[in-house]
């Protein structure tokens, strides 16, 4: 097969998969009721422990940089929640075709498929988390509007999820070591990205760290607007061309290993 | 007008766990047919179809025969379109209905209902096909008021009967089938196999693998015999059982 005809194939694998959305869709959405049938409190617990671990960081580190909490809380919450969809997914993504292998080997569907799923589950996820947030900063008269510039910084995040979840979910199925990998530098990203700590509070020297790591551009572009202000120019470049960047990768892998990942299952 | 044609198809699998390799390669070499060879890279890979070239045309119902490992569930899935071939070309005409796994979708804490409609959903049927349908699933499955319950207290035959009722409620085209299927108790059998029959006899092309020769005898025409990857004999039902009989 040409190089052209695998290109070709890639491109028509997403394509296909977008196609597939009402199925996607309503599996993301049984998958996830899933999760919670039989409590009480159901979709609550899909938000409680990123809240829960929010407000006590925003309690810790608040106290400990002296801020005064109106600007620090709604800040740190925002910002372990916009995570949620930026950072987290380099550890949800590398998920996708183990959550997927089941179905995998029964089922002929476009490898696309199972990154919207995934990705789908991830926003379904964030959604709870969201009104969760606002319940939260409503009762504490602390609610921002948001800007209007989220409906661009979303649609832009998810899709570089989803195009990052092909390359990050293939290697990680290809090489289980990627797996663990992952989730120990997901750990280490959450700590070193300006989550529940302003960029400004940083040494100058260690500066680099925040400009030069893609999901400290992302998570602004996100967590801004929820904010109620507009995200700088400069993130919003980094971010197109973070989300061009995994696009790439995303085409690569599909071209030469699409038709090899059901094998490494 | 629905049909089936392979040239020279050839599957390779990789198999990767180093670890495991050397003692699983060896196992392998004895209870399985496939053939083993050394890669380059340190990952054995097993040829699991060879250089396999067939027709099929409608009306036809092809039994795949072999021991366990000759290839036949890898071709079920080369034809389902899950594995791509390594080698060679499959074109496929009509639309396919996979029972390979007919338990992908299920939910053991959900409902009967609900896990009809989810293996109705992963059969890629739409909701408005599925709400149709629901009655003739349910009826047929006899689970009655159950069907409001919990799968996972089903017994091992009330789940039996409910992914039956689901898998032969669809039609398709081309059916491609890992043994026959039936369900349930001695009762439910016999309404089981009747219902199997005429889901069968609806469909334009029938590949079905089995261990059962006078099954395959009583529902297909054709029959391909696998032994290793390759196939050793491609032609009707009845040659099949003259010349197996005659050996």
């Amino acid at each position: 097969m040409s190089l052209w005809e695998g290109s070709a194939d890639a491109v028509s694998d997403i394509l296909d998969g977008l196609r597939l959305a009402p199925l996607w869709w309503q599996v993301g959405l049984e998958q996830t009721i899933t999760r919670y049938r039989r409590t009480i409190l159901g979709p609550f617990w899909l938000a409680s422990s990123t809240l829960a671990a929010a407000l006590s960081i925003a309690v810790v580190f608040g106290s400990i940089f002296g801020s005064n909490v109106h600007d620090t809380l709604p800040f740190i919450i925002t910002g372990m929640v916009a995570w949620s969809v930026t950072g987290a997914m380099l550890v949800d993504g590398s998920n996708t075709f183990f959550a997927a292998s089941g179905v995998m080997q029964v089922r002929k569907l476009p490898l696309s498929f199972h990154v919207f799923l995934q990705v789908n589950k991830l926003y379904i996820n964030f959604a709870h988390q969201l009104i969760a947030l606002w319940v939260v900063l409503l009762l504490l008269r602390l609610l921002p509007v948001p800007h209007w510039e989220i409906l661009l910084g979303l649609p832009l995040a998810a899709a570089t999820a989803v195009m990052m979840y092909f390359s990050i979910g293939m290697l990680s199925i290809r090489y289980r070591d990627i797996n663990y990998m992952v989730a120990f530098i997901g750990q280490a990203l959450f700590m070193l990205t300006p989550v529940f700590w302003r960029q400004s509070q940083m040494s100058p020297k260690l500066q680099l760290i925040v400009v030069l790591n893609p999901f400290a551009h992302l998570l602004e572009v996100v967590r801004q607007p929820l904010l109620g202000h507009p995200a700088l120019a400069s993130d919003w470049e980094a971010s197109l061309l973070f989300l061009l960047f995994c696009t790439v990768a995303a085409l690569v892998s599909l071209t030469f290993f699409r038709r090899r990942v059901v094998f490494w299952l | 007008m629905s049909s089936i044609s392979l040239r020279g198809v050839t599957l390779d699998y990789p198999v990767y766990s180093v670890r495991a390799k050397s003692l699983r390669g060896s196992l392998l070499n004895v209870a399985v047919g496939g053939s083993l060879m050394k890669n380059k890279s340190d990952m054995a890979v097993v040829r699991a179809i060879s250089n396999l070239s067939f027709d099929l045309k409608e009306g036809d119902r092809l039994a795949l025969l072999g021991h366990n490992g000759s290839g036949k569930s890898s071709l079920l899935k080369v034809l389902a379109g899950v594995y791509a071939p390594t080698s060679g070309v499959v074109k496929i005409d009509g639309r396919i209905n996979s029972m390979i796994s007919m338990s992908i979708g299920l939910d053991p804490e959900a409902s009967g209902l609900q896990n009809i409609k989810n293996l109705a959903m992963m059969q890629m049927v739409s909701k408005k096909e599925i709400a149709r349908r629901l009655p003739s699933i349910i009826e047929f499955s006899e689970l009655g008021t159950f069907i409001d319950m919990p799968f996972k207290t089903y017994s091992a035959g009330m789940m039996a009967r409910l992914t039956f009722s689901v898998a032969t409620e669809i039609p398709g085209d081309i059916i491609l089938l890992d043994e026959w299927l039936s369900a349930g108790d001695a009762d439910f059998q016999v309404k089981a196999n009747a219902r199997m029959a005429g889901f069968v006899k609806d469909a334009k092309i029938i590949v079905l693998a089995t261990h059962n020769f006078s099954m395959a005898q009583t529902v297909c025409n054709k029959c391909l015999v696998m032994e290793g990857g390759r196939a050793i004999f491609f032609g009707s039902t009845e040659e099949w059982a003259r010349q197996s009989g005659a050996q």
